[in-house]
């Protein structure tokens, strides 16, 4: 597997969320949802980013429910389109890699079962983080302690800095 | 006596909500003022005195006056309303006060409304019962009041207040000035010269004289045709002189048509001028209604697609919000691509030099030196890099060759790993560059963004107050101006009546010119005549005759003298009053004048210093013309003007510096005037009223002074109107 061959098996993968989290999806992001009485992220994968960087910083990692409790949604490859917002996020999860358990050397001399064991689990890295995230969220709404403004979510990112 | 008015309060009426002792606004002789903004029951005010006088109010809907009955519903306060439970009543009405001499009354006008259904504005919701006006009458001397019942003593009483003749002076809404002094019609002036001058009288001695002098000429034509020597020559010239007179005649048929062509013209212009000012105002204030509601569309669709896409700051490369907090990317990357790559290349070194030994020379830059110049240096047999000579088969030339295919070779590169990720990781590192690379600046771009949607929403709110100011001005200029006809329309009338005008001129100046002629004729004729008369007809005759020519002559003269004195008069009273308005103006310094147009009617200008005509159409200044006119008529009135002026929002046109005029002026020739106005008030400031309004409240012609306020943000069924008062 070269470069692009890598990153083209990690860009088609479909992260997934609990299903347990649409009523927050439908809240929060407003892609083919209603309009809510608070400020909306466009599509979901805005929600998700927002909610894995959330769930980094406060260091929320929660595990999914078994794969037919829970939804996949767009391609990592089509967030963002003709943005490097994914290489971003990506340069974020190499950093962790002890905490995914590889080296990056080592993975120039794995087998591509390995390789692919090794994307599934930056995959996992992603949907446990965001569903941390997300439930602090779904938390704070079910309290109604989100603030309801248009500045809602840089204010609380901002709190967490 | 002059009429003063002591009191008016109001029970239920529209927001004057509560009940008589509750509303009561007191005035005194002198000048009185309510200050209201928009919506804070001036108009409503004025309605009281319609219903007083008229039993109707204005429908400020429509613009429409309508009777009582049929708006009884409207005009109950919309709390009031709500408070009243089915089955219940609720009882609405007007009550004024007012002295003259030794008497003071107090009339009150009320109906009731019995609710019947839930929905409190149907009209179907409400059975309305007129009550019975009820007059009350004291002298000074008496404490109470006591009732009058007969009912024509009652209307007498209302109408004392003001004389309906004179209502068209003392009451009515500034923009009705328009109307009422409608210059447009001969008889305007005329009307008010009649009022002031027992001018009929002599239009009945004018013709009574005509006759004589027809008849005395008859009669001694008669004579002179009898008694002449020649009389053949006479009968001649008695014959053409009839002719000239019938030709005279026909003459002065014409004249009059194109004289009342003329007049008409001229009145439909100057009805339409009002109309048309308004039209190309009103024409104006469309255009600019309809850029800044553009505008205002604008900045809100701006302002709410900015709100909206405050989130999207976060991954939007400009901006990178969602880096916030991750300073530590940067740097722990770098430190592990630079570990990950110290190990790879050492792969790649030690399996080149497993695979051919001599790559592991090839740690020079791509490129370097380029190709041309390897080029050089292998025909050459010359390195440019260490200045040595390299001949061919020599080591040092055979290194520029190896040099020169590094790229070829470099294809044939053996894999030293199984995946090579260097360009993945390299790639990610240049690829984020725009989000790690912000992060310090985040901060500052969340107080930007912050600055921004406060400008944006500043600037909104700002053009809409401007919009909501072009619109309450349009609906000012509603109130005057005929909404059915569209401008355009206006405009190609006017200019019409304006050509018509032009058109008839002419003819009468021509018919004019013509008259003339025949008149020169009947008067050479006449001398002729003489001539040929012979010297032995009765004196009697001769005498009679010169004495009613004479009679004639003078009193059509006198007649003539007596109209143009009162036209002077009023000349003069009207630039005295219009001195007094335009004081504080930077206008002041021309005058007003009245001039005789070509049919004979009187025209109404403004000339300036240097004698030229001013024919500004604002609005506010035609109608300050016309307001000096009106306190013209009451000034050269010989005795001394003895009713109140009700006046609602006569200045809303007329500018500040006309305003502190007006209320000058009105105060020295009206004993008592009570303004409604809206222009001197203002939201913002402790006393609610703008620094004009402090500025005249001052003076001592003002003797009282309210303002009236209506609760904001609540529901229209929690609406009622509350008043300062000032002074």
């Amino acid at each position: 597997m070269n470069s692009q061959e890598f990153k083209a098996n990690l860009l088609i993968k479909r992260p997934r969320y609990a299903n347990s989290r649409i009523p927050v999806l439908e809240i929060l992001a407003n892609k083919g949802s209603r309009n809510s009485e608070y400020s909306q992220f466009g599509p979901i994968y805005e929600l998700y980013i927002y909610a894995f960087m959330l769930g980094l910083k406060k260091n929320l990692k929660l595990p999914l429910p078994p794969r037919d409790l829970t939804t996949d949604f767009l391609e990592l490859g089509k967030w963002k389109r003709d943005s490097s917002l994914v290489d971003f996020l990506l340069m974020i999860v190499f950093t962790r890699s002890e905490e995914l358990g590889f080296d990056w050397n080592d993975l120039e001399d794995m087998e591509d079962a390995e390789l692919n064991n090794v994307i599934s689990k930056i995959i996992t890295f992603f949907e446990e983080y965001a569903n941390g995230g997300l439930e602090y969220l779904h938390g704070l709404l079910d309290k109604g302690e989100l603030e309801n403004s248009h500045y809602m979510f840089i204010d609380l990112y901002k709190s967490m800095t | 006596m002059a009429s003063i008015i002591n009191s008016i309060s109001f029970k239920n009426f529209f927001n004057y909500y509560g009940d008589f002792e509750d509303t009561r606004y007191d005035f005194e002789e002198g000048v009185n003022i309510v200050v209201a903004d928009n919506g804070a029951g001036k108009s409503k005010f004025f309605n009281a005195f319609l219903w007083l006088f008229y039993d109707q109010i204005l429908d400020s809907d429509d613009k429409i006056k309508k009777g009582i009955k049929d708006v009884a519903v409207k005009i109950i306060s919309d709390k009031a309303k709500n408070e009243t439970a089915i089955g219940d009543s609720v009882e609405t009405g007007i009550q004024i006060e007012y002295s003259t001499g030794r008497w003071k009354y107090q009339i009150t006008k009320s109906f009731t409304a019995t609710r019947l259904r839930e929905n409190i504005t149907s009209f179907d919701s409400w059975q309305i019962i007129i009550n019975d006006i009820e007059v009350n009458q004291t002298d000074h001397i008496l404490p109470k009041y006591k009732p009058v019942y007969d009912a024509e003593e009652k209307n007498n009483i209302i109408k004392q207040l003001i004389l309906p003749n004179l209502r068209q002076y003392s009451f009515f809404q500034g923009e009705e000035v328009d109307s009422i002094i409608d210059f447009g019609k001969k008889s305007s002036i005329e009307e008010a010269v009649r009022t002031l001058t027992d001018i009929s009288k002599y239009e009945e001695l004018v013709s009574l004289t005509k006759d004589f002098k027809d008849k005395a000429e008859k009669d001694l034509n008669k004579q002179t045709k009898s008694n002449s020597e020649h009389n053949d020559r006479l009968e001649k010239a008695i014959k053409l002189k009839e002719e000239f007179e019938k030709n005279l005649g026909n003459e002065e048929v014409k004249l009059v048509e194109f004289e009342n062509l003329y007049n008409e013209s001229e009145r439909e212009k100057n009805e339409l001028e009002q109309n048309f000012s308004n039209a190309e105002k009103r024409n104006e204030l469309d255009i600019k209604i309809k850029e800044k509601n553009k505008k205002v569309n604008e900045i809100a669709d701006e302002y709410s697609s900015f709100l909206e896409s405050i989130n999207g700051r976060f991954f939007d490369g400009a901006f990178s919000w969602i880096s916030l907090g991750f300073e530590n990317v940067e740097s722990d990357f770098q430190e592990k691509i630079q570990k990950f790559r110290e190990i790879h290349y050492e792969k790649k070194a030690l399996k080149n030099i497993s695979e051919n030994p001599n790559k592991q020379f090839h740690f020079l830059p791509l490129d370097s030196p380029d190709s041309v110049s390897l080029k050089n240096m292998i025909d050459r047999e010359h390195c440019f890099v260490c200045d040595r000579e390299a001949k061919e088969g020599s080591h040092a030339h055979n290194h520029f060759i190896k040099l020169k295919n590094r790229a070829v070779d470099s294809k044939n590169d053996v894999e030293f790993v199984k995946n090579n990720l260097e360009g993945f990781f390299g790639g990610l590192q240049i690829n984020a560059q725009p989000f790690y690379n912000k992060i310090s600046s985040i901060e500052d771009s969340i107080l930007k963004t912050r600055e921004r949607e406060i400008a944006l929403n500043e600037r909104l709110t700002k053009l809409k107050k401007e919009l909501k100011v072009l619109k309450d001005q349009r609906r000012d200029i509603l109130i005057s101006g005929s909404e059915d006809e569209d401008a355009q329309t206006v405009i190609n009338r006017y200019k019409g009546a304006i050509r018509r005008m032009e058109s008839s001129s002419f003819q009468i100046e021509r018919l004019k010119e013509t008259i003339r002629k025949l008149k020169t004729n009947i008067q050479n004729t006449e001398k002729e005549i003489q001539s040929l008369r012979s010297s032995n007809i009765p004196e009697g005759y001769l005498l009679n005759y010169q004495i009613c020519s004479d009679l004639a002559d003078a009193t059509e003269k006198g007649k003539d003298r007596v109209f143009n004195n009162m036209v002077s008069l009023l000349e003069k009273y009207a630039n005295e009053h219009f001195q007094n308005l335009i004081k504080y103006n930077e206008l002041a310094g021309g005058h007003l004048k009245f001039d005789k147009t070509p049919s004979g009617a009187i025209e109404f200008n403004y000339i300036d210093n240097k004698g030229n005509l001013v024919t500004g159409a604002a609005e506010g200044f035609q109608r300050m013309k016309k307001f000096s006119v009106v306190m013209a008529v009451i000034s050269a009135n010989t005795n001394k003007y003895n009713y109140p002026l009700l006046a609602d929002a006569p200045l809303s046109a007329f500018g500040s510096a006309f305003t502190e005029g007006f209320f000058e002026a009105t105060g020295k020739v009206f004993p008592q005037s009570i303004i409604l106005v809206n222009d001197l008030y203002d939201k913002d400031d402790e006393m609610k009223i703008n620094e004009l309004g402090k500025k005249i409240i001052k003076g001592d012609l003002v003797k009282r002074v309210y303002v009236n306020q209506v609760t904001e943000g609540v529901e229209q069924v929690e609406l009622i109107t509350t008043k300062i008062k000032l002074k």
